[in-house]
């Protein structure tokens, strides 16, 4: 050890720290009517989690919303390592991502500003809109979906992007593209949950069990999936103006 | 801050089965490196009680998901640090270090030889030098030694990896050096 490592050890014990305020008592005063979940019950645990969030949506009361991810033991952060998810129902069609529209449409009736679809990409083969509140550019290989990209409302606080559910698989990696804070999931499907602009929260899935590339641009989060690795899947998010 | 009884593991099976007086004396056991942990993090005393407070509360919940056998006090200490982190953001205010040494040794420790060779100006001159580091670094050498918290510990309290307490760690400390260097011309 050096001397200045010595030096701040020898600090240590002369530092004046505040007391330390006995908070045992009402822990135990706060736990004792609810045990700890257990492992085999983790399933169980998390369609009780699924069950508060639905019922958050009914409620939409903010300090539900809090209560419930005080009871994930997240606080505030966006995303939620669980240990398994609660049963995911991928989409089985396109249907869900709403009605067949042209950009000029999905514009005027998206309420947010909806960027272009990727410059090097193809025109998409299809744009659809949710309820004048999503708008997702679609390109088919085949039967399957190639590419999807979604639009939503930015209305979090920045840093706040969505709620997601992440099992062990996934890979997470958090960076930011020309300032924008931006997450990049691989490795598997995931439990996504979006704020809705009443605070509501709205669920939503995995389409692909593929990349997922999240980006908020402050008045929407846009959201890139597919076969996509991190460079391309920023290529094409910079690409959308 | 006193040594951690070998039957940690035990009270910790036993919380984990529900039993709130085991998780009790858990709770009595970390309370206060966790509430000093929650201090640095919090910046507020106010705050870093309720933090210490609702962590251990979240910890008792999330006990289903400890590894049994693993190092509780990081895995703990993770948690701690994380809601003071968040009841600092949320009151809007900026990580400080707010400690101070004592003029001369007290505390129901007894000094050890190194802490009374300290002179009172040397001991001012280290505070003033760590409080003129930038946040990461202070962070990192308040924990690693103020708190004398290992560097899995410090890893899980400032939400980083062990590696990059390593490097932070010899970083800082080097920075460290120049502030006192630059103090003594």
């Amino acid at each position: 050890m050096n001397g200045l490592e010595h030096e701040l050890r020898a600090l240590a014990p002369l530092v004046e720290w505040p007391e330390t305020p006995d908070v045992a008592s009402a822990v135990a005063a706060r736990v004792e009517a609810s045990p700890p979940r257990r492992r085999p019950l983790r399933g169980l645990g998390l369609a009780f989690a699924v069950v508060l969030l639905t019922l958050a949506v009914a409620l939409a009361v903010p300090p539900a919303r809090t209560a419930i991810f005080d009871w994930f033991g997240i606080g505030s952060a966006r995303i939620v390592r669980v240990d398994e998810l609660p049963p995911l129902q991928l989409n089985a069609s396109v249907e869900a991502l709403g009605e067949p529209t042209s950009l000029a449409d999905a514009r005027r009736r998206a309420g947010f500003p909806v960027a272009s679809p990727p410059r090097d990409e193809p025109a998409p083969d299809e744009i659809r809109l949710v309820d004048g509140r999503r708008v997702s550019y679609l390109w088919h290989d085949g039967d399957r979906i190639r590419l999807l990209v979604t639009q939503v409302p930015g209305l979090l606080q920045r840093g706040e992007i969505l709620r997601k559910l992440i099992p062990p698989p996934v890979r997470i990696e958090q960076f930011t593209i020309d300032g924008d804070g931006a997450v990049f999931l691989t490795g598997g499907p995931h439990a996504v949950y979006l704020l809705g602009p009443n605070g509501s929260f709205e669920q939503d899935q995995g389409w692909l069990a593929g990349a997922t590339l999240l980006v908020d641009r402050g008045g929407s989060t846009l959201r890139i999936e597919g076969n996509l690795d991190r460079k391309r899947a920023v290529e094409l998010a910079r690409s959308m103006k | 801050m006193g040594s951690r009884p070998l039957d940690e593991a035990s009270h910790v099976a036993r919380a984990k089965r529900g039993d709130a007086a085991a998780y009790e004396e858990l709770v009595r056991m970390h309370q206060a490196i966790a509430f000093r942990v929650a201090l640095v993090a919090a910046g507020d005393r106010g705050d870093a009680e309720e933090a210490v407070q609702d962590a251990f509360v979240k910890a008792y919940r999330a006990l289903g998901r400890f590894r049994e056998g693993a190092p509780f006090r990081p895995w703990l200490l993770r948690i701690v640090a994380n809601e003071a982190r968040n009841k600092r953001r949320s009151a809007g205010r900026r990580a400080e270090l707010a400690v101070r040494v004592a003029a001369a040794a007290s505390g129901d420790a007894a000094p050890s030889p190194e802490a009374a060779a300290l002179s009172h100006a040397r001991r001012e001159d280290l505070l003033a030098a760590l409080g003129a580091l930038e946040g990461r670094d202070r962070e990192v050498l308040v924990h690693r030694f103020l708190l004398d918290l290992g560097e899995e510990e410090t890893a899980a309290a400032l939400g980083v990896r062990r590696g990059t307490v390593k490097s932070r760690t010899s970083r800082a400390l080097e920075r460290m050096r120049a502030v006192l260097e630059e103090e003594m011309r």
